[in-house]
């Protein structure tokens, strides 16, 4: 260990570069790593629909009125009529439609309250193609109609002066009420000057079904989504849920474009045109900017590895060089190659070691600074040993060949004078 | 001395120029991605009025006969969509009062917009009062501003860009023509230049920055709504509003939707226009919905912060690619380090034939600047390379991304300073090179 350390101590300039090049690394790799998992997250969590089927109407909007209740379900029965087609909802809240959302925040038992994304529409977890692992689907009598910014009466308050029955996903479920089976079990909302909140009863719980918010399906919080037992009454925004035979994919798509130009031709408010998109379309586009964003930190990631390699070769090179010599005597004094080999990696894996700890202190500073700018959670320890793992690759994959080039030097060496 | 350290500078260059090569990549590639983010936050924090926007203000007096809104989603930031608007009585009254030396109401709307044939097209229309076209600094180029006693009157007339102006009758003298919106004739009375001051900080519910967006129309506010158009957007009704008149095409008499905003040109007329807005405050009965009197009155810049208008990963790229370029510069000492050290022999003898530390330290700090500054040269392309990728990536704002020739000083500025930065330590570690020992074992 003295042969290490000391040659350590003589010169101190080198290693101490690496050192600091080492624990800068470490430290944006870590938070660079964590901001590309929060861009990553909601791209790979399972939506929970039948993605390939799916086809989304929305921008309805109504020149200078509402659409009527009717209205709404005219478009179903016109859209349902479509050959290919297997099942319609209106809906409000859809995946992927991002025009309009409803939040509503809940509480459970175990008191965790959470803000969550609703869907709402007739039938929607047939339409949508939802895999249910508890409970049942809502009967057709539990239904109640509310639109967007529309009077209908007084049925179609918000408030309906009863328990509406919800269905949530297994993750909400896991979050409100832990152990205990979610079926048959209440919800509320945690503001206590909420008059309008009669309550919620789980009649059912879904596999999955990603939020509309994806900016928000983050931290385990993809699934945060339940649907209310509601129908689409007067509105002033209609969207539609489709979901088609996929032996006929195209000519249905085409068909709910010909069904909805004839069922609400150009009546639509400021120009807006009625957009007709399959499901896979609508994410595509959805996570454009997130996929910008981290082909920007995995080319931030390759830029960072390529320098540190690069930087730790050019040193540990040098200073391999530099000792040629007495690497000549250590070998005519009868050390093996394999001797010289170990102890470059070892003193490698030191320099390389005490600058991944400076690194990991330098990783919390850099996440306490970025939550100050940007809604970010605190960096997880999990990161760490990864970007630990990932440095200590680099700096044994850039001490490597300057050691071969050490180990290979013969013991003649130590008998000249250079 | 300086001219003999310059030229060994030079040499030492192009002495193992694979190091040197490496050295002025690894800068250039830290300096262009620094500048990259840099030139867009830039761009993006700069003064949307230059010589304008230090007398301007939002004023809002809270007047909405309803109780607050105090529903926040738990993990949502939706609470914060608040742009303290008035309704149009309010705007009025404060547009009679005329307490600042100019003072305007005014509205994003979508609307049809038509000629005398053809299909109309879909337009960004101004809904405003007549003290915005001096107010704001739109340049007209033909024509005249409508007046007070046309606001009053309600008169459908119209100022519409130049581009306007040639998309719809093909020239862009178009003073006396008519322009039809939602089957209404109004006559166009000024021509102006296209206007799109960035960020969009009067209208910030419609877009905050934008290439491709501007307002191509301009009418009196009144004439607007007694046409039908109507905000699609509000911050706030009275109770007694009708629930189909909140969204989409939302109720001007009982719901917040036109911002009102007033130049005043001292800080003895702000504090002035402060105690007015209390008053006016003070007298609104809300005492029934539990509120207090409120109300505001925010420079531009403070209405920028408060609504967070640049977005937040712009700056966190400007962090990241900050922090990369200190690895950058760390990496280029380290490499300029080993580089220099190699030569110790070749130090150690001019030591001994007696040049001073200082010399050789000044050498070395030249060579050190010289590899930043091909470093800075190269960053030059990689930078417009980068901002081109920025605008390739349509994020509403990305596409004003553009380098200009302040920021190409700062771009030199900020090489010569890694330069001397990245030079200092190597240069000293190898202006220590004792004489008699490099000698000796040469």
């Amino acid at each position: 260990m003295r042969i290490i350390l000391a040659p350590m101590r003589r010169h101190s300039l080198m290693p101490a570069l690496v050192l600091l090049q080492v624990a800068l690394a470490c430290a944006i790799l870590c938070n660079v790593f964590f901001l590309a998992w929060q861009r990553l997250e909601p791209m790979l969590a399972p939506s929970g629909v039948d993605a390939d089927n799916l086809i989304l109407v929305d921008n309805l909007a109504a020149q200078g009125r509402t659409y009527t209740a009717a209205e709404s379900v005219a478009g179903e029965d016109a859209l349902r009529a479509v050959p290919g087609v297997r099942a319609a909802s209106s809906g409000f809240g859809l995946p992927m439609v991002s025009i309009a959302s409803l939040m509503v925040n809940l509480q459970g038992a175990t008191h965790a309250a959470v803000g969550v994304n609703a869907f709402f529409g007739k039938n929607l977890v047939q339409t949508l193609g939802l895999e249910m692992v508890a409970g049942r689907d809502f009967l057709p009598s539990e239904y109640r109609p509310w639109g967007l910014g529309a009077s209908n009466g007084p049925d179609s308050d918000w408030d309906t002066g009863v328990t509406q029955p919800v269905i949530i996903t297994q993750a909400l479920a896991d979050k409100l009420f832990g152990a205990t089976p979610a079926v048959g079990q209440w919800l509320h909302d945690p503001d206590p000057n909420d008059k309008s909140d009669h309550g919620y009863q789980v009649v059912g719980v879904v596999k999955h079904l990603l939020r509309n918010e994806l900016g928000l399906a983050t931290d385990g919080r993809a699934d945060y989504t339940v649907l209310l037992a509601r129908n689409i009454g007067n509105t002033a925004m209609l969207s539609y849920a489709v979901r088609v035979d996929p032996a006929m994919r195209d000519i249905a798509l085409q068909g709910v474009k010909n069904a909805i130009k004839r069922q609400f031709g150009g009546a639509t408010a400021g120009g807006a045109r009625a957009r007709v998109q399959t499901y896979v379309q609508k994410r595509n586009d959805a996570f454009k900017n997130a996929r910008a964003a981290l082909w920007l930190l995995l080319g931030m990631v390759l830029a960072i590895v390529i320098v540190t390699l690069v930087g730790i070769m050019g040193l540990t090179g040098f200073w391999v060089q530099r000792r040629t010599r007495q690497i000549g005597i250590r070998r005519a004094l009868g050390a093996r190659r394999a001797h010289i080999l170990r102890d470059f990696l070892v003193e490698n894996l030191l320099i390389v070691g005490t600058g991944i700890i400076i690194g990991m202190v330098l990783a919390y500073a850099g996440n306490i600074l970025l939550m100050h700018y940007y809604e970010l959670p605190h960096l997880p320890w999990t990161y760490l040993p990864v970007g630990a793992a990932v440095m200590l690759a680099i700096g044994q994959a850039g001490v490597l060949a300057p050691a071969m080039r050490a180990a290979a030097v013969p013991p003649v060496v130590a008998t000249r004078s250079v | 001395m300086m001219g003999y350290s310059m030229e060994l500078a030079l040499r030492g260059l192009r002495r193992y120029p694979k190091t040197t090569a490496l050295a002025v990549l690894t800068v250039a590639i830290g300096l262009a991605a620094s500048m990259t983010t840099l030139a867009l936050l830039h761009m993006l924090s700069a003064d949307p009025l230059r010589g304008r926007s230090q007398h301007l203000h939002l004023a809002w007096v809270d007047t909405v006969l309803a109780k607050s809104q105090t529903y926040r989603s738990l993990d949502s930031d939706w609470a914060t969509y608040d742009y303290k608007r008035l309704k149009t009585p309010d705007a009025e009254a404060l547009l009679a009062a005329h307490k600042g030396t100019l003072q305007a109401a005014m509205a994003d709307l979508d609307a049809q917009v038509g000629g005398d044939k053809g299909e109309p097209s879909n337009e960004q229309l101004l809904a405003t009062s007549s003290d915005f076209i001096p107010m704001f600094g739109v340049a007209l180029q033909d024509g005249r501003n409508w007046t007070a006693a046309e606001d009053a009157a309600r008169t459908p007339v119209a100022v519409i860009d130049s581009e306007l102006a040639q998309k719809l009758f093909g020239t862009p003298k178009a003073i006396g023509r008519v322009v039809q919106i939602k089957h209404h004739a109004f006559r166009v009375i000024g021509v102006s230049q296209p206007y799109a001051p960035q960020p969009h900080f009067y209208g910030l519910n419609a877009w905050t920055f934008s290439g491709n967006e501007r307002e191509s129309i301009f009418v009196p506010f009144g004439a607007a709504i007694d046409v039908g158009l109507a905000s699609s957007s509000t911050d706030g009704c009275d109770d007694v509003t009708e629930k189909s008149k909140q969204y989409i095409a939302v109720d001007p008499m009982h719901c917040e939707w036109l911002a009102f905003w007033v130049q005043l040109d001292t800080p003895q007329e702000v504090t002035a226009y402060r105690s007015f807005l209390d008053h006016y405050a003070q007298q609104q009965p809300l005492g029934s919905f539990g509120k207090k009197p409120q109300s505001q009155l925010l420079s531009v810049q403070r209405w920028l912060t408060l609504q967070n208008a640049i977005p937040d990963n712009v700056r966190l790229n400007v962090l990241l690619a900050g922090s990369f370029l200190l690895l950058c510069m760390v990496n280029v000492a380290g490499l300029l380090a080993a580089k220099f050290m190699r030569r110790g022999a070749e130090v150690g003898i001019r030591r001994a034939l007696g040049a001073s530390r200082r010399a050789v330290m000044l050498h070395h700090l030249f060579e050190a600047g010289m590899v930043c500054l091909l470093g800075g040269v190269l960053a030059w392309p990689l930078t417009l390379l980068g901002l081109a990728l920025l605008r390739m990536q349509d994020q509403g704002f990305t596409d004003l991304a553009r380098l200009d020739v302040a920021m190409f000083a700062a771009l030199f500025a900020l090489a010569l300073a890694v330069g001397v930065l990245v030079g200092l330590l190597p240069s000293w570690r190898v202006s220590m090179v004792q004489p008699g020992l490099q000698v000796k074992s040469a």
